[in-house]
């Protein structure tokens, strides 16, 4: 098997030395349309930081960051000391073996096996001579997400919990050091989400892993988050622990929390109100 | 207003151009690369298995056709002037130079071209593109240059199937419906067409396939979200692929026209 080479150790001034993740001053913009804004944040090792926020507030965008599948428009992105936001894609490649990223459908390739899939990142950075031992490999993925047996499956065969977790067990296939989960819980029942929950518990404790998980499933992060920070219009507005947060004098923040519709949005239902009250017929339309 | 407008259209043209000069850079890289890797080849024979050998019935078919249309055609000029027994010349050779290829070229922009952009267009809006890159692995090395190097080696292969069936196809027509005396046919195709005009044709395979790969490789690589954003793609690649077959097919007919009459002075020497 390949050994990984040592990174440059080229750690940023007052950064902390805990930190495996740093962005300083991130900004980022597509076209007129600013999404992240000067937000600098560090990511402590082995703990979990739950990033919450409304949709489209760019919780996504941050965390591809992280992994430099978005490169800021300003700012700086670290990994483990090394600035890895002006790295080459070559570069970067070695860089990325050190994560797992769970992507929001899972991102499974749909033309491979659940085997072929988990082997497929095995295959791009190893040399393999002995199969017998990465099938033992991919079995071993499978059952510490509960799949075991799966292996000949394709993607289309499974139900959207079963692709999550099989896209889990190949996030973790080269046994990284972070995973980044992408709003794990969306689209899954309870039951499931709580599963999902508990795989992520699982392999912190297991895998001794630093996890950053993007979700506006606030059950969810207060049950798996040792921190969560919340953006809002690009800004880190909160952070700290979830009794921290649940008692944030902020209001969005205790709108969102608590899942309370803002006075503005109300304001727009209530002025659509007469219009919506008013039923058409096809025979308004003729003349 | 309008000038803003116009003006943010060419930023963004150039743009474009600059990504598409970009990814066509990294393509070629890649594949060179690719030629020399082992890990690579399984990818590239699997891209073979599909872009090529399943294309061959549907490429012949097509070579078929322009022959035996051809040979319908051109009889009724030919015959007015008594010379009906050189179809065979008119036939083989714009079969070979010109109707051969860029016909061929033109199915595989809409059969490959279009499934390689649907591909990598779904793989796109499904983030499994992402995927790959998230996992340390270049995608234009993993996806693209495959699929690039299958077309390169490929198309002049399919090129010599479309030109076989097309002289093929005239033949029967010539000989079945025409009436033209074989012997005949064969000895003025014979004297007319050189392996110059049927390697002419072979050479523009390979730039053909190489334009329609990289072209759609890109729409794919490129496509907006959804369904809407794959079937725009699809179709856009299918038309630039076309407008670069025909603008292709142009500049290497000068180009081949100046090196065949700047050393064809020197067959004589070497013949």
């Amino acid at each position: 098997m390949a050994q990984r080479t040592n990174d440059t150790h080229e750690r940023p001034e007052n950064s902390p030395a805990d930190s495996v993740i740093e962005v300083r001053d991130l900004t980022k913009r597509f076209g007129e349309n600013l999404v992240l804004d000067k937000i600098s944040v560090s990511i402590e090792k082995g703990k979990t930081t739950a990033v919450i926020g409304p949709s489209g507030c760019g919780k996504t965008v941050l965390i591809k960051h992280f992994i430099a599948l978005l490169r800021p428009t300003e700012g700086q992105v670290y990994f483990k000391g090394q600035r890895i936001d002006d790295l080459s894609e070559r570069e970067l490649s070695r860089i990325r073996t050190h994560f797992g990223y769970l992507f929001q459908e899972g991102a499974l390739f749909d033309s491979m096996s659940v085997a072929e899939n988990i082997m497929f990142p095995i295959r791009q950075h190893f040399h393999i001579t002995n199969w017998r031992q990465v099938e033992e490999l991919v079995k071993a993925k499978l059952a510490m997400v509960g799949l075991d047996g799966f292996q000949n499956y394709y993607p289309a065969n499974l139900s959207g919990g079963q692709r999550k977790r099989v896209a889990l067990a190949r996030a973790i296939a080269l046994n990284p050091e972070v995973i980044l989960y992408d709003e794990p819980t969306t689209g899954l029942d309870p039951i499931r989400s709580d599963i999902i929950n508990e795989l992520v518990l699982k392999f912190k404790r297991e895998l001794h892993v630093t996890t950053v998980v993007v979700t506006h499933d606030m059950k969810s992060a207060y049950k798996v988050a040792d921190r969560i920070i919340m953006l809002h219009q690009g800004k880190i507005i909160a952070d700290g622990d979830a009794d921290q947060i649940q008692d944030h004098p902020h209001p969005i923040v205790q709108q969102f929390i608590n899942g309370e519709v803002g006075e503005d949005d109300l304001a727009v239902l209530r002025m659509n109100a007469g219009i919506s009250t008013s039923q058409f017929s096809p025979r308004d339309f003729q003349e | 207003m309008m000038i803003a407008t116009l003006g943010s259209k060419a930023i963004l043209d150039v743009i474009n151009a600059g990504r598409f000069g970009r990814f066509v850079w990294r393509a070629t890289m890649s594949s060179v690369r690719g030629c020399t890797r082992k890990r690579t080849y399984p990818l590239i024979w699997t891209q073979m298995n599909i872009i090529g050998v399943r294309s061959v019935p549907v490429i012949m078919i097509t070579g078929a056709f322009v022959g035996m249309t051809l040979a319908v055609q051109a009889y009724d000029q030919l015959a007015g002037m008594g010379l009906e027994e050189h179809l065979g010349v008119l036939i083989n050779i714009s079969v070979v130079k010109e109707l051969g290829p860029v016909l061929a070229a033109v199915m595989l922009a809409g059969r490959i071209g279009g499934a390689l952009t649907a591909e990598l267009g779904t793989m796109n809006v499904t983030e499994q593109i992402d995927a790959v890159r998230s996992m340390g692995t270049d995608p234009i090395r993993y996806l693209v240059a495959p699929r690039l190097l299958a077309c390169l080696l490929l198309t002049p292969v399919l090129i010599i199937y479309a030109d076989l069936m097309g002289v093929v196809g005239g033949a029967v027509v010539s000989f079945l419906q025409l009436g033209i005396n074989s012997r005949a046919y064969w000895h003025f195709s014979a004297y007319g067409v050189e392996l110059w005009d049927v390697a002419i044709g072979v050479v523009k395979g390979f730039f053909f396939g190489g334009a329609i790969a990289i072209i759609s490789c890109y729409k794919g690589f490129s496509c907006k979200e959804g369904a809407h954003g794959v079937g725009q793609a699809c179709t856009e690649a299918f038309v630039a692929s076309f407008i670069s077959i025909l603008a292709l097919d142009f500049a290497l007919a000068v180009a081949f026209k100046n090196i065949y009459v700047t050393f064809w002075p020197l067959k004589s020497l070497v013949g």
